[in-house]
């Protein structure tokens, strides 16, 4: 009913106390800024881990004995697998064609070479990089997988274990290091908005007590203390966010080109973060203040 | 209008507010509560406002039991009650006419009602020209009749003033007692707790008066003493 006045007390309040409403200001900028640089880190990780998972495969290669029955089986097999998301038949003949492209300049070398010593082989690609281990270990003792005799673990399956475990373990450290970070840096912003709140409540506790004696309804003495916490989350995050968009701008514009194997342009998704950043400084400061009006505006 | 049924009011550890007090005030009637320092008078209009609880006895304030009343209706029960206080309770940081206003907008007055009634207040209490000044830019006496004004701005049925003379010289006095004593002539029933021998003396009105949490004396047109 009368938002209006509401709002313009919780202005008043803020520009009256315009010092601590500034210490607060200031701290959900600091806040909500490294977090929102911590998501650029973690979207342009996120974007490095996951391509460089995608990038995991399986590659099975075949006995040069085996029949072309033989291998269609296999195929089917394969391809009938649920975790597999698309599998690639190099033929004998690719093969080398590969290691020829790949030896450009010394082609010579291969002449040296009687006939096509490479076996072909199955490159397998899965729709979830953790189950790699678990799908490469069915061929391990396949009848016509090319398996050199006596070798532990076999080696006519390539999946590259360990690094798929490294890159996995990294991937599971950096999300949890992230989210603990994340939250204390949260947990640290909102007692900060709470505490500046009950200062301002502190400082109004005569105001308070006069309200009460004319008959104001709690929520009448509380609304313009929550839109002050309101207000100084949104103020502080806006320029959090304006802060943001400069740096993804200058990590685009100087590190990208440096170093495109880390950060790329599109793994952030810019406009989304900003809007976070807004929505999360307007909620720190709803929840900073209704933590500090439970426990210090008893009514 | 209000009702004291054997009160008692003991504060921790073992001190007492009020003994086993019984009073009835009538609607309209004008009285003085008076009595020394600590003699229990603030403790009396601590229980009126329902800012504690008895520790005894049941206190009715135009009909309602205060003791049964939620705790959610005590905005409403206050608004029906206006205070005027020693020491003013302004609201530092607003003008004349928003303090008055404050009052209304609590109750969600209409913005039109509160523009029309405010002025017509301030009006009545004197300090029409001075609607725009701050607290302190006024005079002790001034601030007293804006806290007046405050007060009477709803048309509560009950004006509960503690001390309202208290920081005041005896000139100025005068011109606040007038002012609740017209307000009481309006039909607003009127409580004036005061150690104002001469002012007391001089109403000829209904003396209370109270000494360790007791009352010694109650009569219709009564003295200080």
């Amino acid at each position: 009913m009368s938002f209006r006045f509401f709002f313009s007390e919780a202005m008043n309040s803020l520009v009256r106390n315009w010092v601590m409403s500034m210490a607060a200001i200031v701290t959900v900028l600091v806040s909500m800024f490294i977090l929102g640089l911590g998501m650029i880190l973690f979207f342009n990780f996120q974007d490095a881990i996951s391509d460089l998972r995608s990038k995991l495969e399986i590659e099975v290669f075949i006995k040069n004995t085996a029949s072309q029955e033989e291998i269609d089986a296999l195929g089917v097999e394969i391809r009938d697998m649920p975790e597999v998301k698309s599998v690639y038949f190099v033929s004998k003949e690719e093969a080398l064609q590969r290691l020829r492209e790949s030896l450009k300049g010394n082609e010579d070398v291969l002449d040296a070479l009687s006939g096509n010593p490479l076996p072909p082989s199955y490159q397998i690609t899965l729709n979830n990089p953790d189950q790699i281990e678990e799908v490469a270990s069915r061929f391990f003792d396949h009848p016509i997988v090319d398996n050199t005799p006596g070798k532990d673990p076999p080696d006519g399956v390539k999946y590259g274990g360990e690094t798929s475990d490294r890159v996995l373990k990294v991937t599971t450290i950096f999300l949890i290091s992230g989210a603990v970070f994340v939250a204390l840096l949260t947990m640290a912003s909102i007692l900060l908005i709470s505490n500046t709140i009950r200062l301002s409540i502190f400082a109004r506790r005569r105001e308070v007590e006069i309200m009460r004696l004319v008959g104001a309804t709690n929520w009448f003495i509380r609304w313009p203390f929550v839109i002050e916490g309101v207000a100084t989350g949104i103020i502080g995050a806006t320029a959090a966010a304006l802060a943001v968009l400069l740096a993804n701008y200058f990590l685009v514009q100087n590190v990208v080109e440096k170093m495109p194997f880390l950060f790329s342009a599109s793994a952030v998704p810019i406009f989304r973060l900003t809007l976070f950043v807004i929505a999360g400084g307007t909620l720190l400061g709803a929840v900073g203040s209704t933590l500090a009006l439970r426990r210090f505006l008893r009514i | 209008m209000i009702n004291f049924d054997h009160v008692s009011k003991i504060y921790e550890p073992s001190i007492i507010g009020l003994k086993d007090v019984n009073v009835h005030i009538d609607r309209g009637e004008f009285t003085f509560l008076v009595g020394h320092s600590g003699s229990g008078k603030s403790t009396f209009i601590r229980l009126l406002l329902k800012e504690f609880e008895p520790t005894e006895g049941t206190i009715t304030v135009a009909g309602r039991n205060l003791q049964r009343m939620r705790r959610s209706t005590l905005p409403y029960h206050r608004r029906n009650i206006g205070c005027v206080f020693q020491d003013f309770k302004l609201l530092p940081n607003k003008n004349v006419a928003e303090n008055v206003a404050y009052a209304l907008r609590v109750t969600g007055q209409p913005i039109r009602a509160i523009r029309r009634k405010v002025p017509e207040i301030l009006q009545l209490v004197g300090l029409g020209d001075k609607m725009y000044n701050l607290p302190d830019e006024l005079s002790a006496g001034e601030q007293q009749r804006v806290s007046v004004a405050r007060a009477f701005v709803n048309h509560p049925s009950l004006l509960v003033a503690d001390e309202p003379t208290g920081n005041l010289d005896p000139d100025t006095s005068v011109g606040i007692m007038q002012l609740l004593y017209r307000i009481n002539r309006t039909g607003t029933t009127v409580l004036m707790a005061t150690h104002d021998r001469e002012m007391v003396d001089k109403m000829r009105k209904r003396v209370i008066a109270l000494e360790d949490g007791q009352i010694i004396r109650d009569e219709d047109k009564g003295l200080y003493r």
